[in-house]
């Protein structure tokens, strides 16, 4: 239950709420996960006023700032397409006009598709205070922040990323979902998810060789009351195909 | 405390709030009902919209704090109604119009969202397409429409706010072109806000109506009516459009408590020992009430009729509990928190006991019983001792001869799951004392007659000390035919003297509400080479979990229904071979309940899977193997003499079977000849991995129950020819006002608008036995014609006699005036008008009032029929399933209203096809449910539904005035099957259990591959 809400104009303002230490403060994106929490007392603080709902493009490199809106980024141009229909898969347009990428990132689970992609495209966030970085993977394993609030996230734009999801629906939850990301170096980088706390990275290497068995491998413990392991075994290794095949046939067509 | 300042609707405000107050509790309190509140923990359901910087957000996910500086609309600011007497105001929204003149509304709950929706896309971009209309409203739910309706009204809007005609090449980019046929034999559907002229009318615009595809008989072409078959504007929309506070929950009263129960979070065991001491000492706390200190009264919680068909097996609160979920404490505080803080205080120690969640396990030997209490009282072939709610044992004709004759007889079992109504509005209750200290009970319910009834002995009053106020529902499908929270607070009135509302959360529908009886059925048929049906049987094991409410009549409909459809061919139409046999065990499991289709879809799920499976393995058409064996007009309907609901059976014969047709119709539209059979239309272009299917299944409903139901209505006329139609039918959203208006005002020769409907009070409306059993239209519409004709019988009377002292020596006897456009005309053409009437009777001569009342029970159950037809998209290596249309063309008889009656369909599909792909409740070893939300129990959104289309075939049923049949429940019970034919015809793969989700798809297409190895 929130007991009280702070909304600092300035990060200084904030730096001091969150190190007066007599009380659990905690960032407040745009609510729609945190407006409702059960937790006893919860102070929150409203990272509206701090400037971080910009998002720039620097190399190839996009800063998110955590309060961009998930609607926000979805209509921001550079981003890859796949990435835009992730957006839609992860919340509605209600939820995408107040959820904000950071408080997105910090309440995601394992079938969060837009989580399931920033983890393939190795994403990382900028805590505050000293833009301490953070690799998605190390967040998503420890869930230890290294600063008070993030404060943007930054998102490779220099590779091809691609996502794959079996559901009920075409709108539902993933009860499977592949994401992969290929950099220019053959770098190449799988996500899973649709199960589990947080999304799970099956494969950071240099190249695609044993890709299909690295999935499967990540996958063997992946059974829970929505689908077996076996069958997310199978179906994830035919993502990984299906999207190897396409990065393939659109390699060749360059 | 802090001061918020905002803009709301674009008036400054201040408002002082707590730091941790949704904005939907502030807008709430502050009288802006028009908010509503969806139970949901997430932000799935989208009823709290609001625009908060002209962006749709929702309002229960918002701080009110933070909303400080900005700008927030709510419906309350968009429009009003555009006549409010002298006062002329700027009417409606576009938006608003369109919606209440597209049919888009049904229960009303989510409208206001969709309203406000669609205005922050149309202000950004005023040519949108259809895909861009239902991304802007994915985020808002609805259960009544499929979202076709909303969607074509905001494209109209759109188009008008452009200022362009609807153009007609407009209605057939999407799909649905006029009517096939029209009564009138006009080119355009009518325009229904052209006809009277009168200035006083609420004319919204001249319309243009999106129709449904109509097949006329020519029976029904006869017939030339004015109102009926028409699509006429819904009663109670405009107040619906403008979000005004309808529901039950949309009122304030001095000193109101707000009641929360403590849940079991074990499946059985009894209470051992329970302190609610701490609880009650919290500072805001009345009452907190346990199983001592109320009455130990037993009862049913099944809304029907008395004596209700089955065993009396619960308590308001108990000693043990039976399911997780189950009943503990009640506690009424002065806030939400502050009564959730006390329900953590309730200390509770559990004697666990041995659980049931098999229900196969229920009549094992040994097994640990249930319902253990003395009170119990049985029904029928109830035996607690044994596990069983109820029994059933019905032998039609000689079975075990049939499958003697028959060539091969085919056998296999189905499963079909527990599923939840999922209606927008949760269950909502509010009591209180009333100056005469009668109790009131506002409360969105399907049957305010039975709640009263079966609740008096349970609060210790007698019925005529209780009064329920059914306000508009947001929703219902038979979950709210259950006498379910309205206990909870009555007891909490009485306990503290004061009105207590009771809000179930989202969470609570899931854990504690009622729900569809899951299934394991197996079927046996026997057939001849030819096709012939020699003999059908079904066995069905029903899981009414912990409680056994609707569980005897809702499996009898199982059978009564679906094993109704087929009775074979030849010398077997005349006496068929059928056998239903089921057990209804309890297990400790959420109970399970009446919703939408009230068993049936349970039957047709393995009866047409099994059909399609037959006529594939015999190698025959799969429609003519149906058609071949189906019920025909004429013949007996099998199980009218063997089984009813709680009378005694009777034969009926079936006058009317539009099904041959429904199948020409649904073929044609749905491209049947050139797409079953044909391999290239199986094949998806450039993507091995994807098949492409059609399937068909034929259903059956049946419309009220026989010699049972029994709706009433009285109708006054008032000073301006004007009438008040009081009935106790309950619209739960489906626009059954709106066609009993439609029944009155065609008798009375009167304009719908003029007919004032007020629904339902059990201390001012007639009786009705509720909404339910697809009995509305048929029942409660009958009794309202009853008594429309007895107000014109003396309407006419009257106005002979004025037209005779008018006019000294003129002939006219009553039975020769016709009531039209609000007159009552003589032969000769002279007549007087309705208002000289009203006038005339209520203050010049003779005075009496006009009023006339009328009920009507029936003596049959005349089946609507339809075939339900599905194309799918299939992907073999993941199993995943995309629907991608549905077409169903339905037998509801002579259709009253074609936009509310295809606003059902379309619903019902989409219901439907939750039931075919994804929906399912879930529960572990420990029998803790896995679906707590709309999250995880998916329902379909608007930016992933498939193509829907609805065609009518109008045939004349002869029991009812204006021969109509029942539409609402019939949509429910084909799509399942005909998805599941479809994936079979896309990749050869059965599923014997529904959802199909890609896993048990995908597991079924291993299982076909290793076979063929």
């Amino acid at each position: 239950m929130i007991r009280e809400y702070y909304r600092p104009k300035t990060a200084l303002e904030a730096e001091l709420l969150f190190s007066a230490g007599d009380k659990k403060f905690v960032p407040l994106g745009g609510g729609s996960a945190l407006s409702r929490s059960k937790q006893e007392d919860l102070c929150v603080v409203d990272l509206r006023d701090l400037g971080l709902n910009r998002i720039e493009v620097i190399g190839h490199k996009a800063i998110i700032g955590a309060t961009v809106t998930l609607q926000q980024l979805l209509e921001f141009d550079p981003i890859p397409l796949v990435l835009k229909d992730v957006i839609r898969k992860s919340a509605t347009l209600n939820l995408r006009n107040q959820a904000t990428v950071g408080g997105y990132l910090v309440s995601a689970d394992g079938r969060s598709p837009l989580a399931i992609a920033m983890m393939a495209m190795d994403a990382v966030l900028i805590w505050h205070p000293n833009q301490q970085p953070q690799s998605i993977g190390d967040w998503f394993s420890l869930r230890q922040p290294r600063g008070f609030w993030i404060n943007a996230i930054q998102l490779n734009l220099n590779l091809d990323v691609d996502y794959e999801q079996v559901s009920r629906t075409p709108m539902d939850q993933p009860i499977l979902a592949i994401s992969v990301a290929r950099w220019p170096s053959g770098r190449i980088r799988v996500a899973a998810g649709g199960f589990g706390n947080a999304p799970l990275l099956v494969l950071d290497g240099p190249e695609d060789s044993g890709v299909l068995e690295a999935v499967k491998n990540a996958l063997s413990d992946s059974g829970d009351e929505w689908a077996s392991a076996e069958y997310r075994q199978a179906v994830g290794q035919v993502f990984v195909r299906r999207i190897l095949d396409k990065s393939a046939s659109s390699d060749q067509s360059k | 405390m802090k001061t918020v300042s905002f803009t709301l609707n674009g008036i400054v405000q201040h408002w002082e709030v707590t730091d941790g107050e949704t904005l939907l509790t502030s807008l709430r309190r502050e009288g802006y009902f028009g908010v509503k509140f969806g139970g949901c923990e997430k932000g799935e359901c989208g009823a709290c919209t609001v625009l908060l910087d002209g962006k749709p957000i929702n309002s229960c996910s918002l701080l009110t704090v933070q909303v400080d500086g900005r700008n927030v609309q709510t419906i309350e600011g968009m429009g009003e109604h555009p006549d409010q007497g002298w006062k002329k105001t700027a009417g409606l929204h576009p938006i608003q119009k369109a919606l209440v003149e597209s049919g888009a509304i049904q229960c009303g709950y989510c409208t206001p969202a969709f309203a406000l929706a669609a205005k922050a896309l149309l202000e950004k971009n005023q040519n949108p397409s259809e895909e861009e209309v239902r991304e802007a409203i994915g985020g808002i739910l609805c259960r009544c429409t499929g979202y076709l309706k909303p969607v074509q009204a905001i494209l109209k809007a759109a188009s008008n706010l452009r200022g362009e005609e609807d153009e007609q090449d407009w209605v057939e980019e999407l799909g649905l072109p006029l009517p096939l046929d029209w009564p009138s034999g006009a080119d355009e559907p009518p325009s229904a806000g052209s006809e009277s002229g009168s200035p006083e009318r609420l004319t919204l615009t001249r319309r243009k109506v999106y129709m449904p595809r109509m097949f006329v008989t020519p029976e029904v072409r006869q017939k030339t009516l004015s109102r009926i078959g028409k699509p006429e504007l819904k009663v109670d929309a405009i107040k619906l459009v403008q979000g005004k506070p309808a529901f039950a929950a949309d009122m304030e009263k001095r000193g109101m408590l707000i009641a929360k129960v403590l849940h079991s979070p074990v499946a059985h065991a009894r209470i051992k020992h329970i302190d609610l001491s701490k609880a009650r000492a919290l500072p805001g706390v009345a009452a907190v009430l346990c199983y001592k200190d109320i009455p130990r009264v037993v009862y049913s919680t099944a809304g029907q009729s008395d004596p209700i068909p089955g065993p009396l097996d619960t308590f308001s609160l108990d000693s043990k509990v039976r399911f997780v979920g189950d009943r503990v404490a009640f506690v009424a505080a002065e806030t939400e928190e502050i009564a959730e803080q006390a329900l953590k205080l309730i200390e509770v120690e559990y004697e666990p006991l041995p659980a049931i969640l098999d229900a196969r396990e229920a009549m094992l030997p040994g097994a640990p019983v249930i319902h253990d209490e003395p009170e119990y009282v049985n029904f029928g072939e109830s035996n607690p001792q044994k596990n069983l709610a109820a029994q059933i044992h019905i032998d039609i004709g000689d079975v075990e001869k049939g499958f003697q004759e028959a060539d091969r007889i085919y056998e296999a079992e189905y499963v079909v799951p527990k599923v939840q109504q999922a209606h927008i509005e949760p269950h909502v209750v509010v009591t209180y004392w009333d100056e005469d200290d009668r109790l009131v009970i506002r409360t969105s319910t399907q049957v305010p007659f039975h709640v009263r009834r079966i609740l008096a002995p349970v609060l210790g009053l007698p019925v005529k000390r209780i009064r329920v106020i059914k306000p508009r529902i947001g929703g219902g499908f038979g979950g709210k035919q259950e006498v379910l929270i309205e206990d909870v607070a009555a007891h909490l009135t009485i306990a503290t003297g004061r009105p207590v509302m009771y809000e179930y959360t989202r969470e609570e529908e899931f854990i504690a509400a009622r729900s569809r009886h899951p299934m394991r059925i197996r079927m046996k048929t026997g057939v001849k080479l030819d096709g012939t049906i020699t003999a059908n049987e079904m066995r069905v094991l029903s899981d009414t979990g912990a409680y056994g409410c609707h569980g005897l009549t809702v499996t009898g409909n199982t059978g009564h229904k679906s094993m109704a459809l087929y009775v074979g061919d030849g010398p077997y139409r005349k006496s068929p071979n059928i056998r239903f046999y089921a057990d209804i065990v309890y297990t400790n499991k959420p109970p399970s309940g009446a919703y939408r289709g009230y068993g049936v879809p349970q039957g047709f799920w393995p009866l047409e899977r099994h059909m399609e499976r037959i006529s594939r393995d015999l190698g025959l058409d799969p429609i003519a193997f149906r058609l071949k064996n189906a019920i025909r007009e004429g013949e007996l309907h099998p199980f009218s003499t063997a089984w009813s609901e709680g009378r005694e059976p009777r034969p009926e014969i079936i006058q009317t079977v539009g099904l041959e047709e429904c199948v020409r119709q649904g073929k044609a539209i749905i491209g049947w000849d050139q797409k079953f059979g044909n391999p290239e239309w199986h094949i998806v272009p450039g993507k091995p991995h994807l098949r492409r299917g059609i399937g068909v299944a034929l259903v059956m409903q049946g419309t009220a129950i026989p010699y049972l139901d029994m709706g009433g209505a009285s109708i006054k006329m008032n000073d301006d020819g004007s009438f008040n139609l009081l009935v106790g039918a309950t619209d739960l959203g489906t626009g059954s006002d709106t066609v009993l208006a439609q029944m009155a005002a065609e008798v009375l020769g009167t304009p719908v608008e003029d007919i004032i409907v007020y629904s339902s009070d059990t201390d001012f409306t007639p009786f009705d036995k509720g909404a339910y059993a697809s009995s509305t239209t048929y029942i409660s519409g009958a009794a309202v014609v009853k008594a429309a004709e007895e107000v014109a019988e003396k309407i006419k009377k009257r106005a002979a006699r004025m037209l005779k002292e008018r006019q000294p020596g003129i002939q006219v006897s009553p039975e020769e005036i016709l009531l039209e456009d609000r007159k009552a005309i003589a032969p000769s053409g002279e007549y007087v008008t309705l208002e000289q009437v009203a006038l005339n009777a209520l203050h010049h001569t003779d005075q009496e009032q006009i009023m006339g009342i009328g009920s009507y029970y029936s003596p049959v159950s005349p089946p609507p029929f339809a075939a339900q037809f599905a194309e799918v998209t299939v992907d073999v290596e993941t199993g995943q399933i995309t629907v991608d249309r549905l077409v169903m063309a339905v037998d509801s008889g002579v259709i009253v209203n074609p936009v509310t009656a295809s606003g059902q369909i379309e619903g019902g599909m989409t219901q439907a096809l939750g039931y075919a792909v994804c929906e399912e409740m879930v529960y572990d070893q420990h029998g803790r449910a896995r679906e707590r939300d709309l999250v995880d129990y998916h329902i379909f959104r608007a930016n992933e539904m498939p193509q829907l289309e609805t065609v009518f075939v109008q045939t004349y049923e002869p029991s009812h005035p204006f021969g109509v049949k029942a539409v609402a429940e019939i949509p429910m019970d084909g799509v399942a099957p005909a998805v599941g034919n479809a994936v079979l015809d896309a990749c050869g793969a059965d599923v014997f259990e529904n959802p199909i989700t890609p896993e048990r798809l995908w597991r079924a297409l291993k299982e076909k591959q290793s076979a063929a190895n």
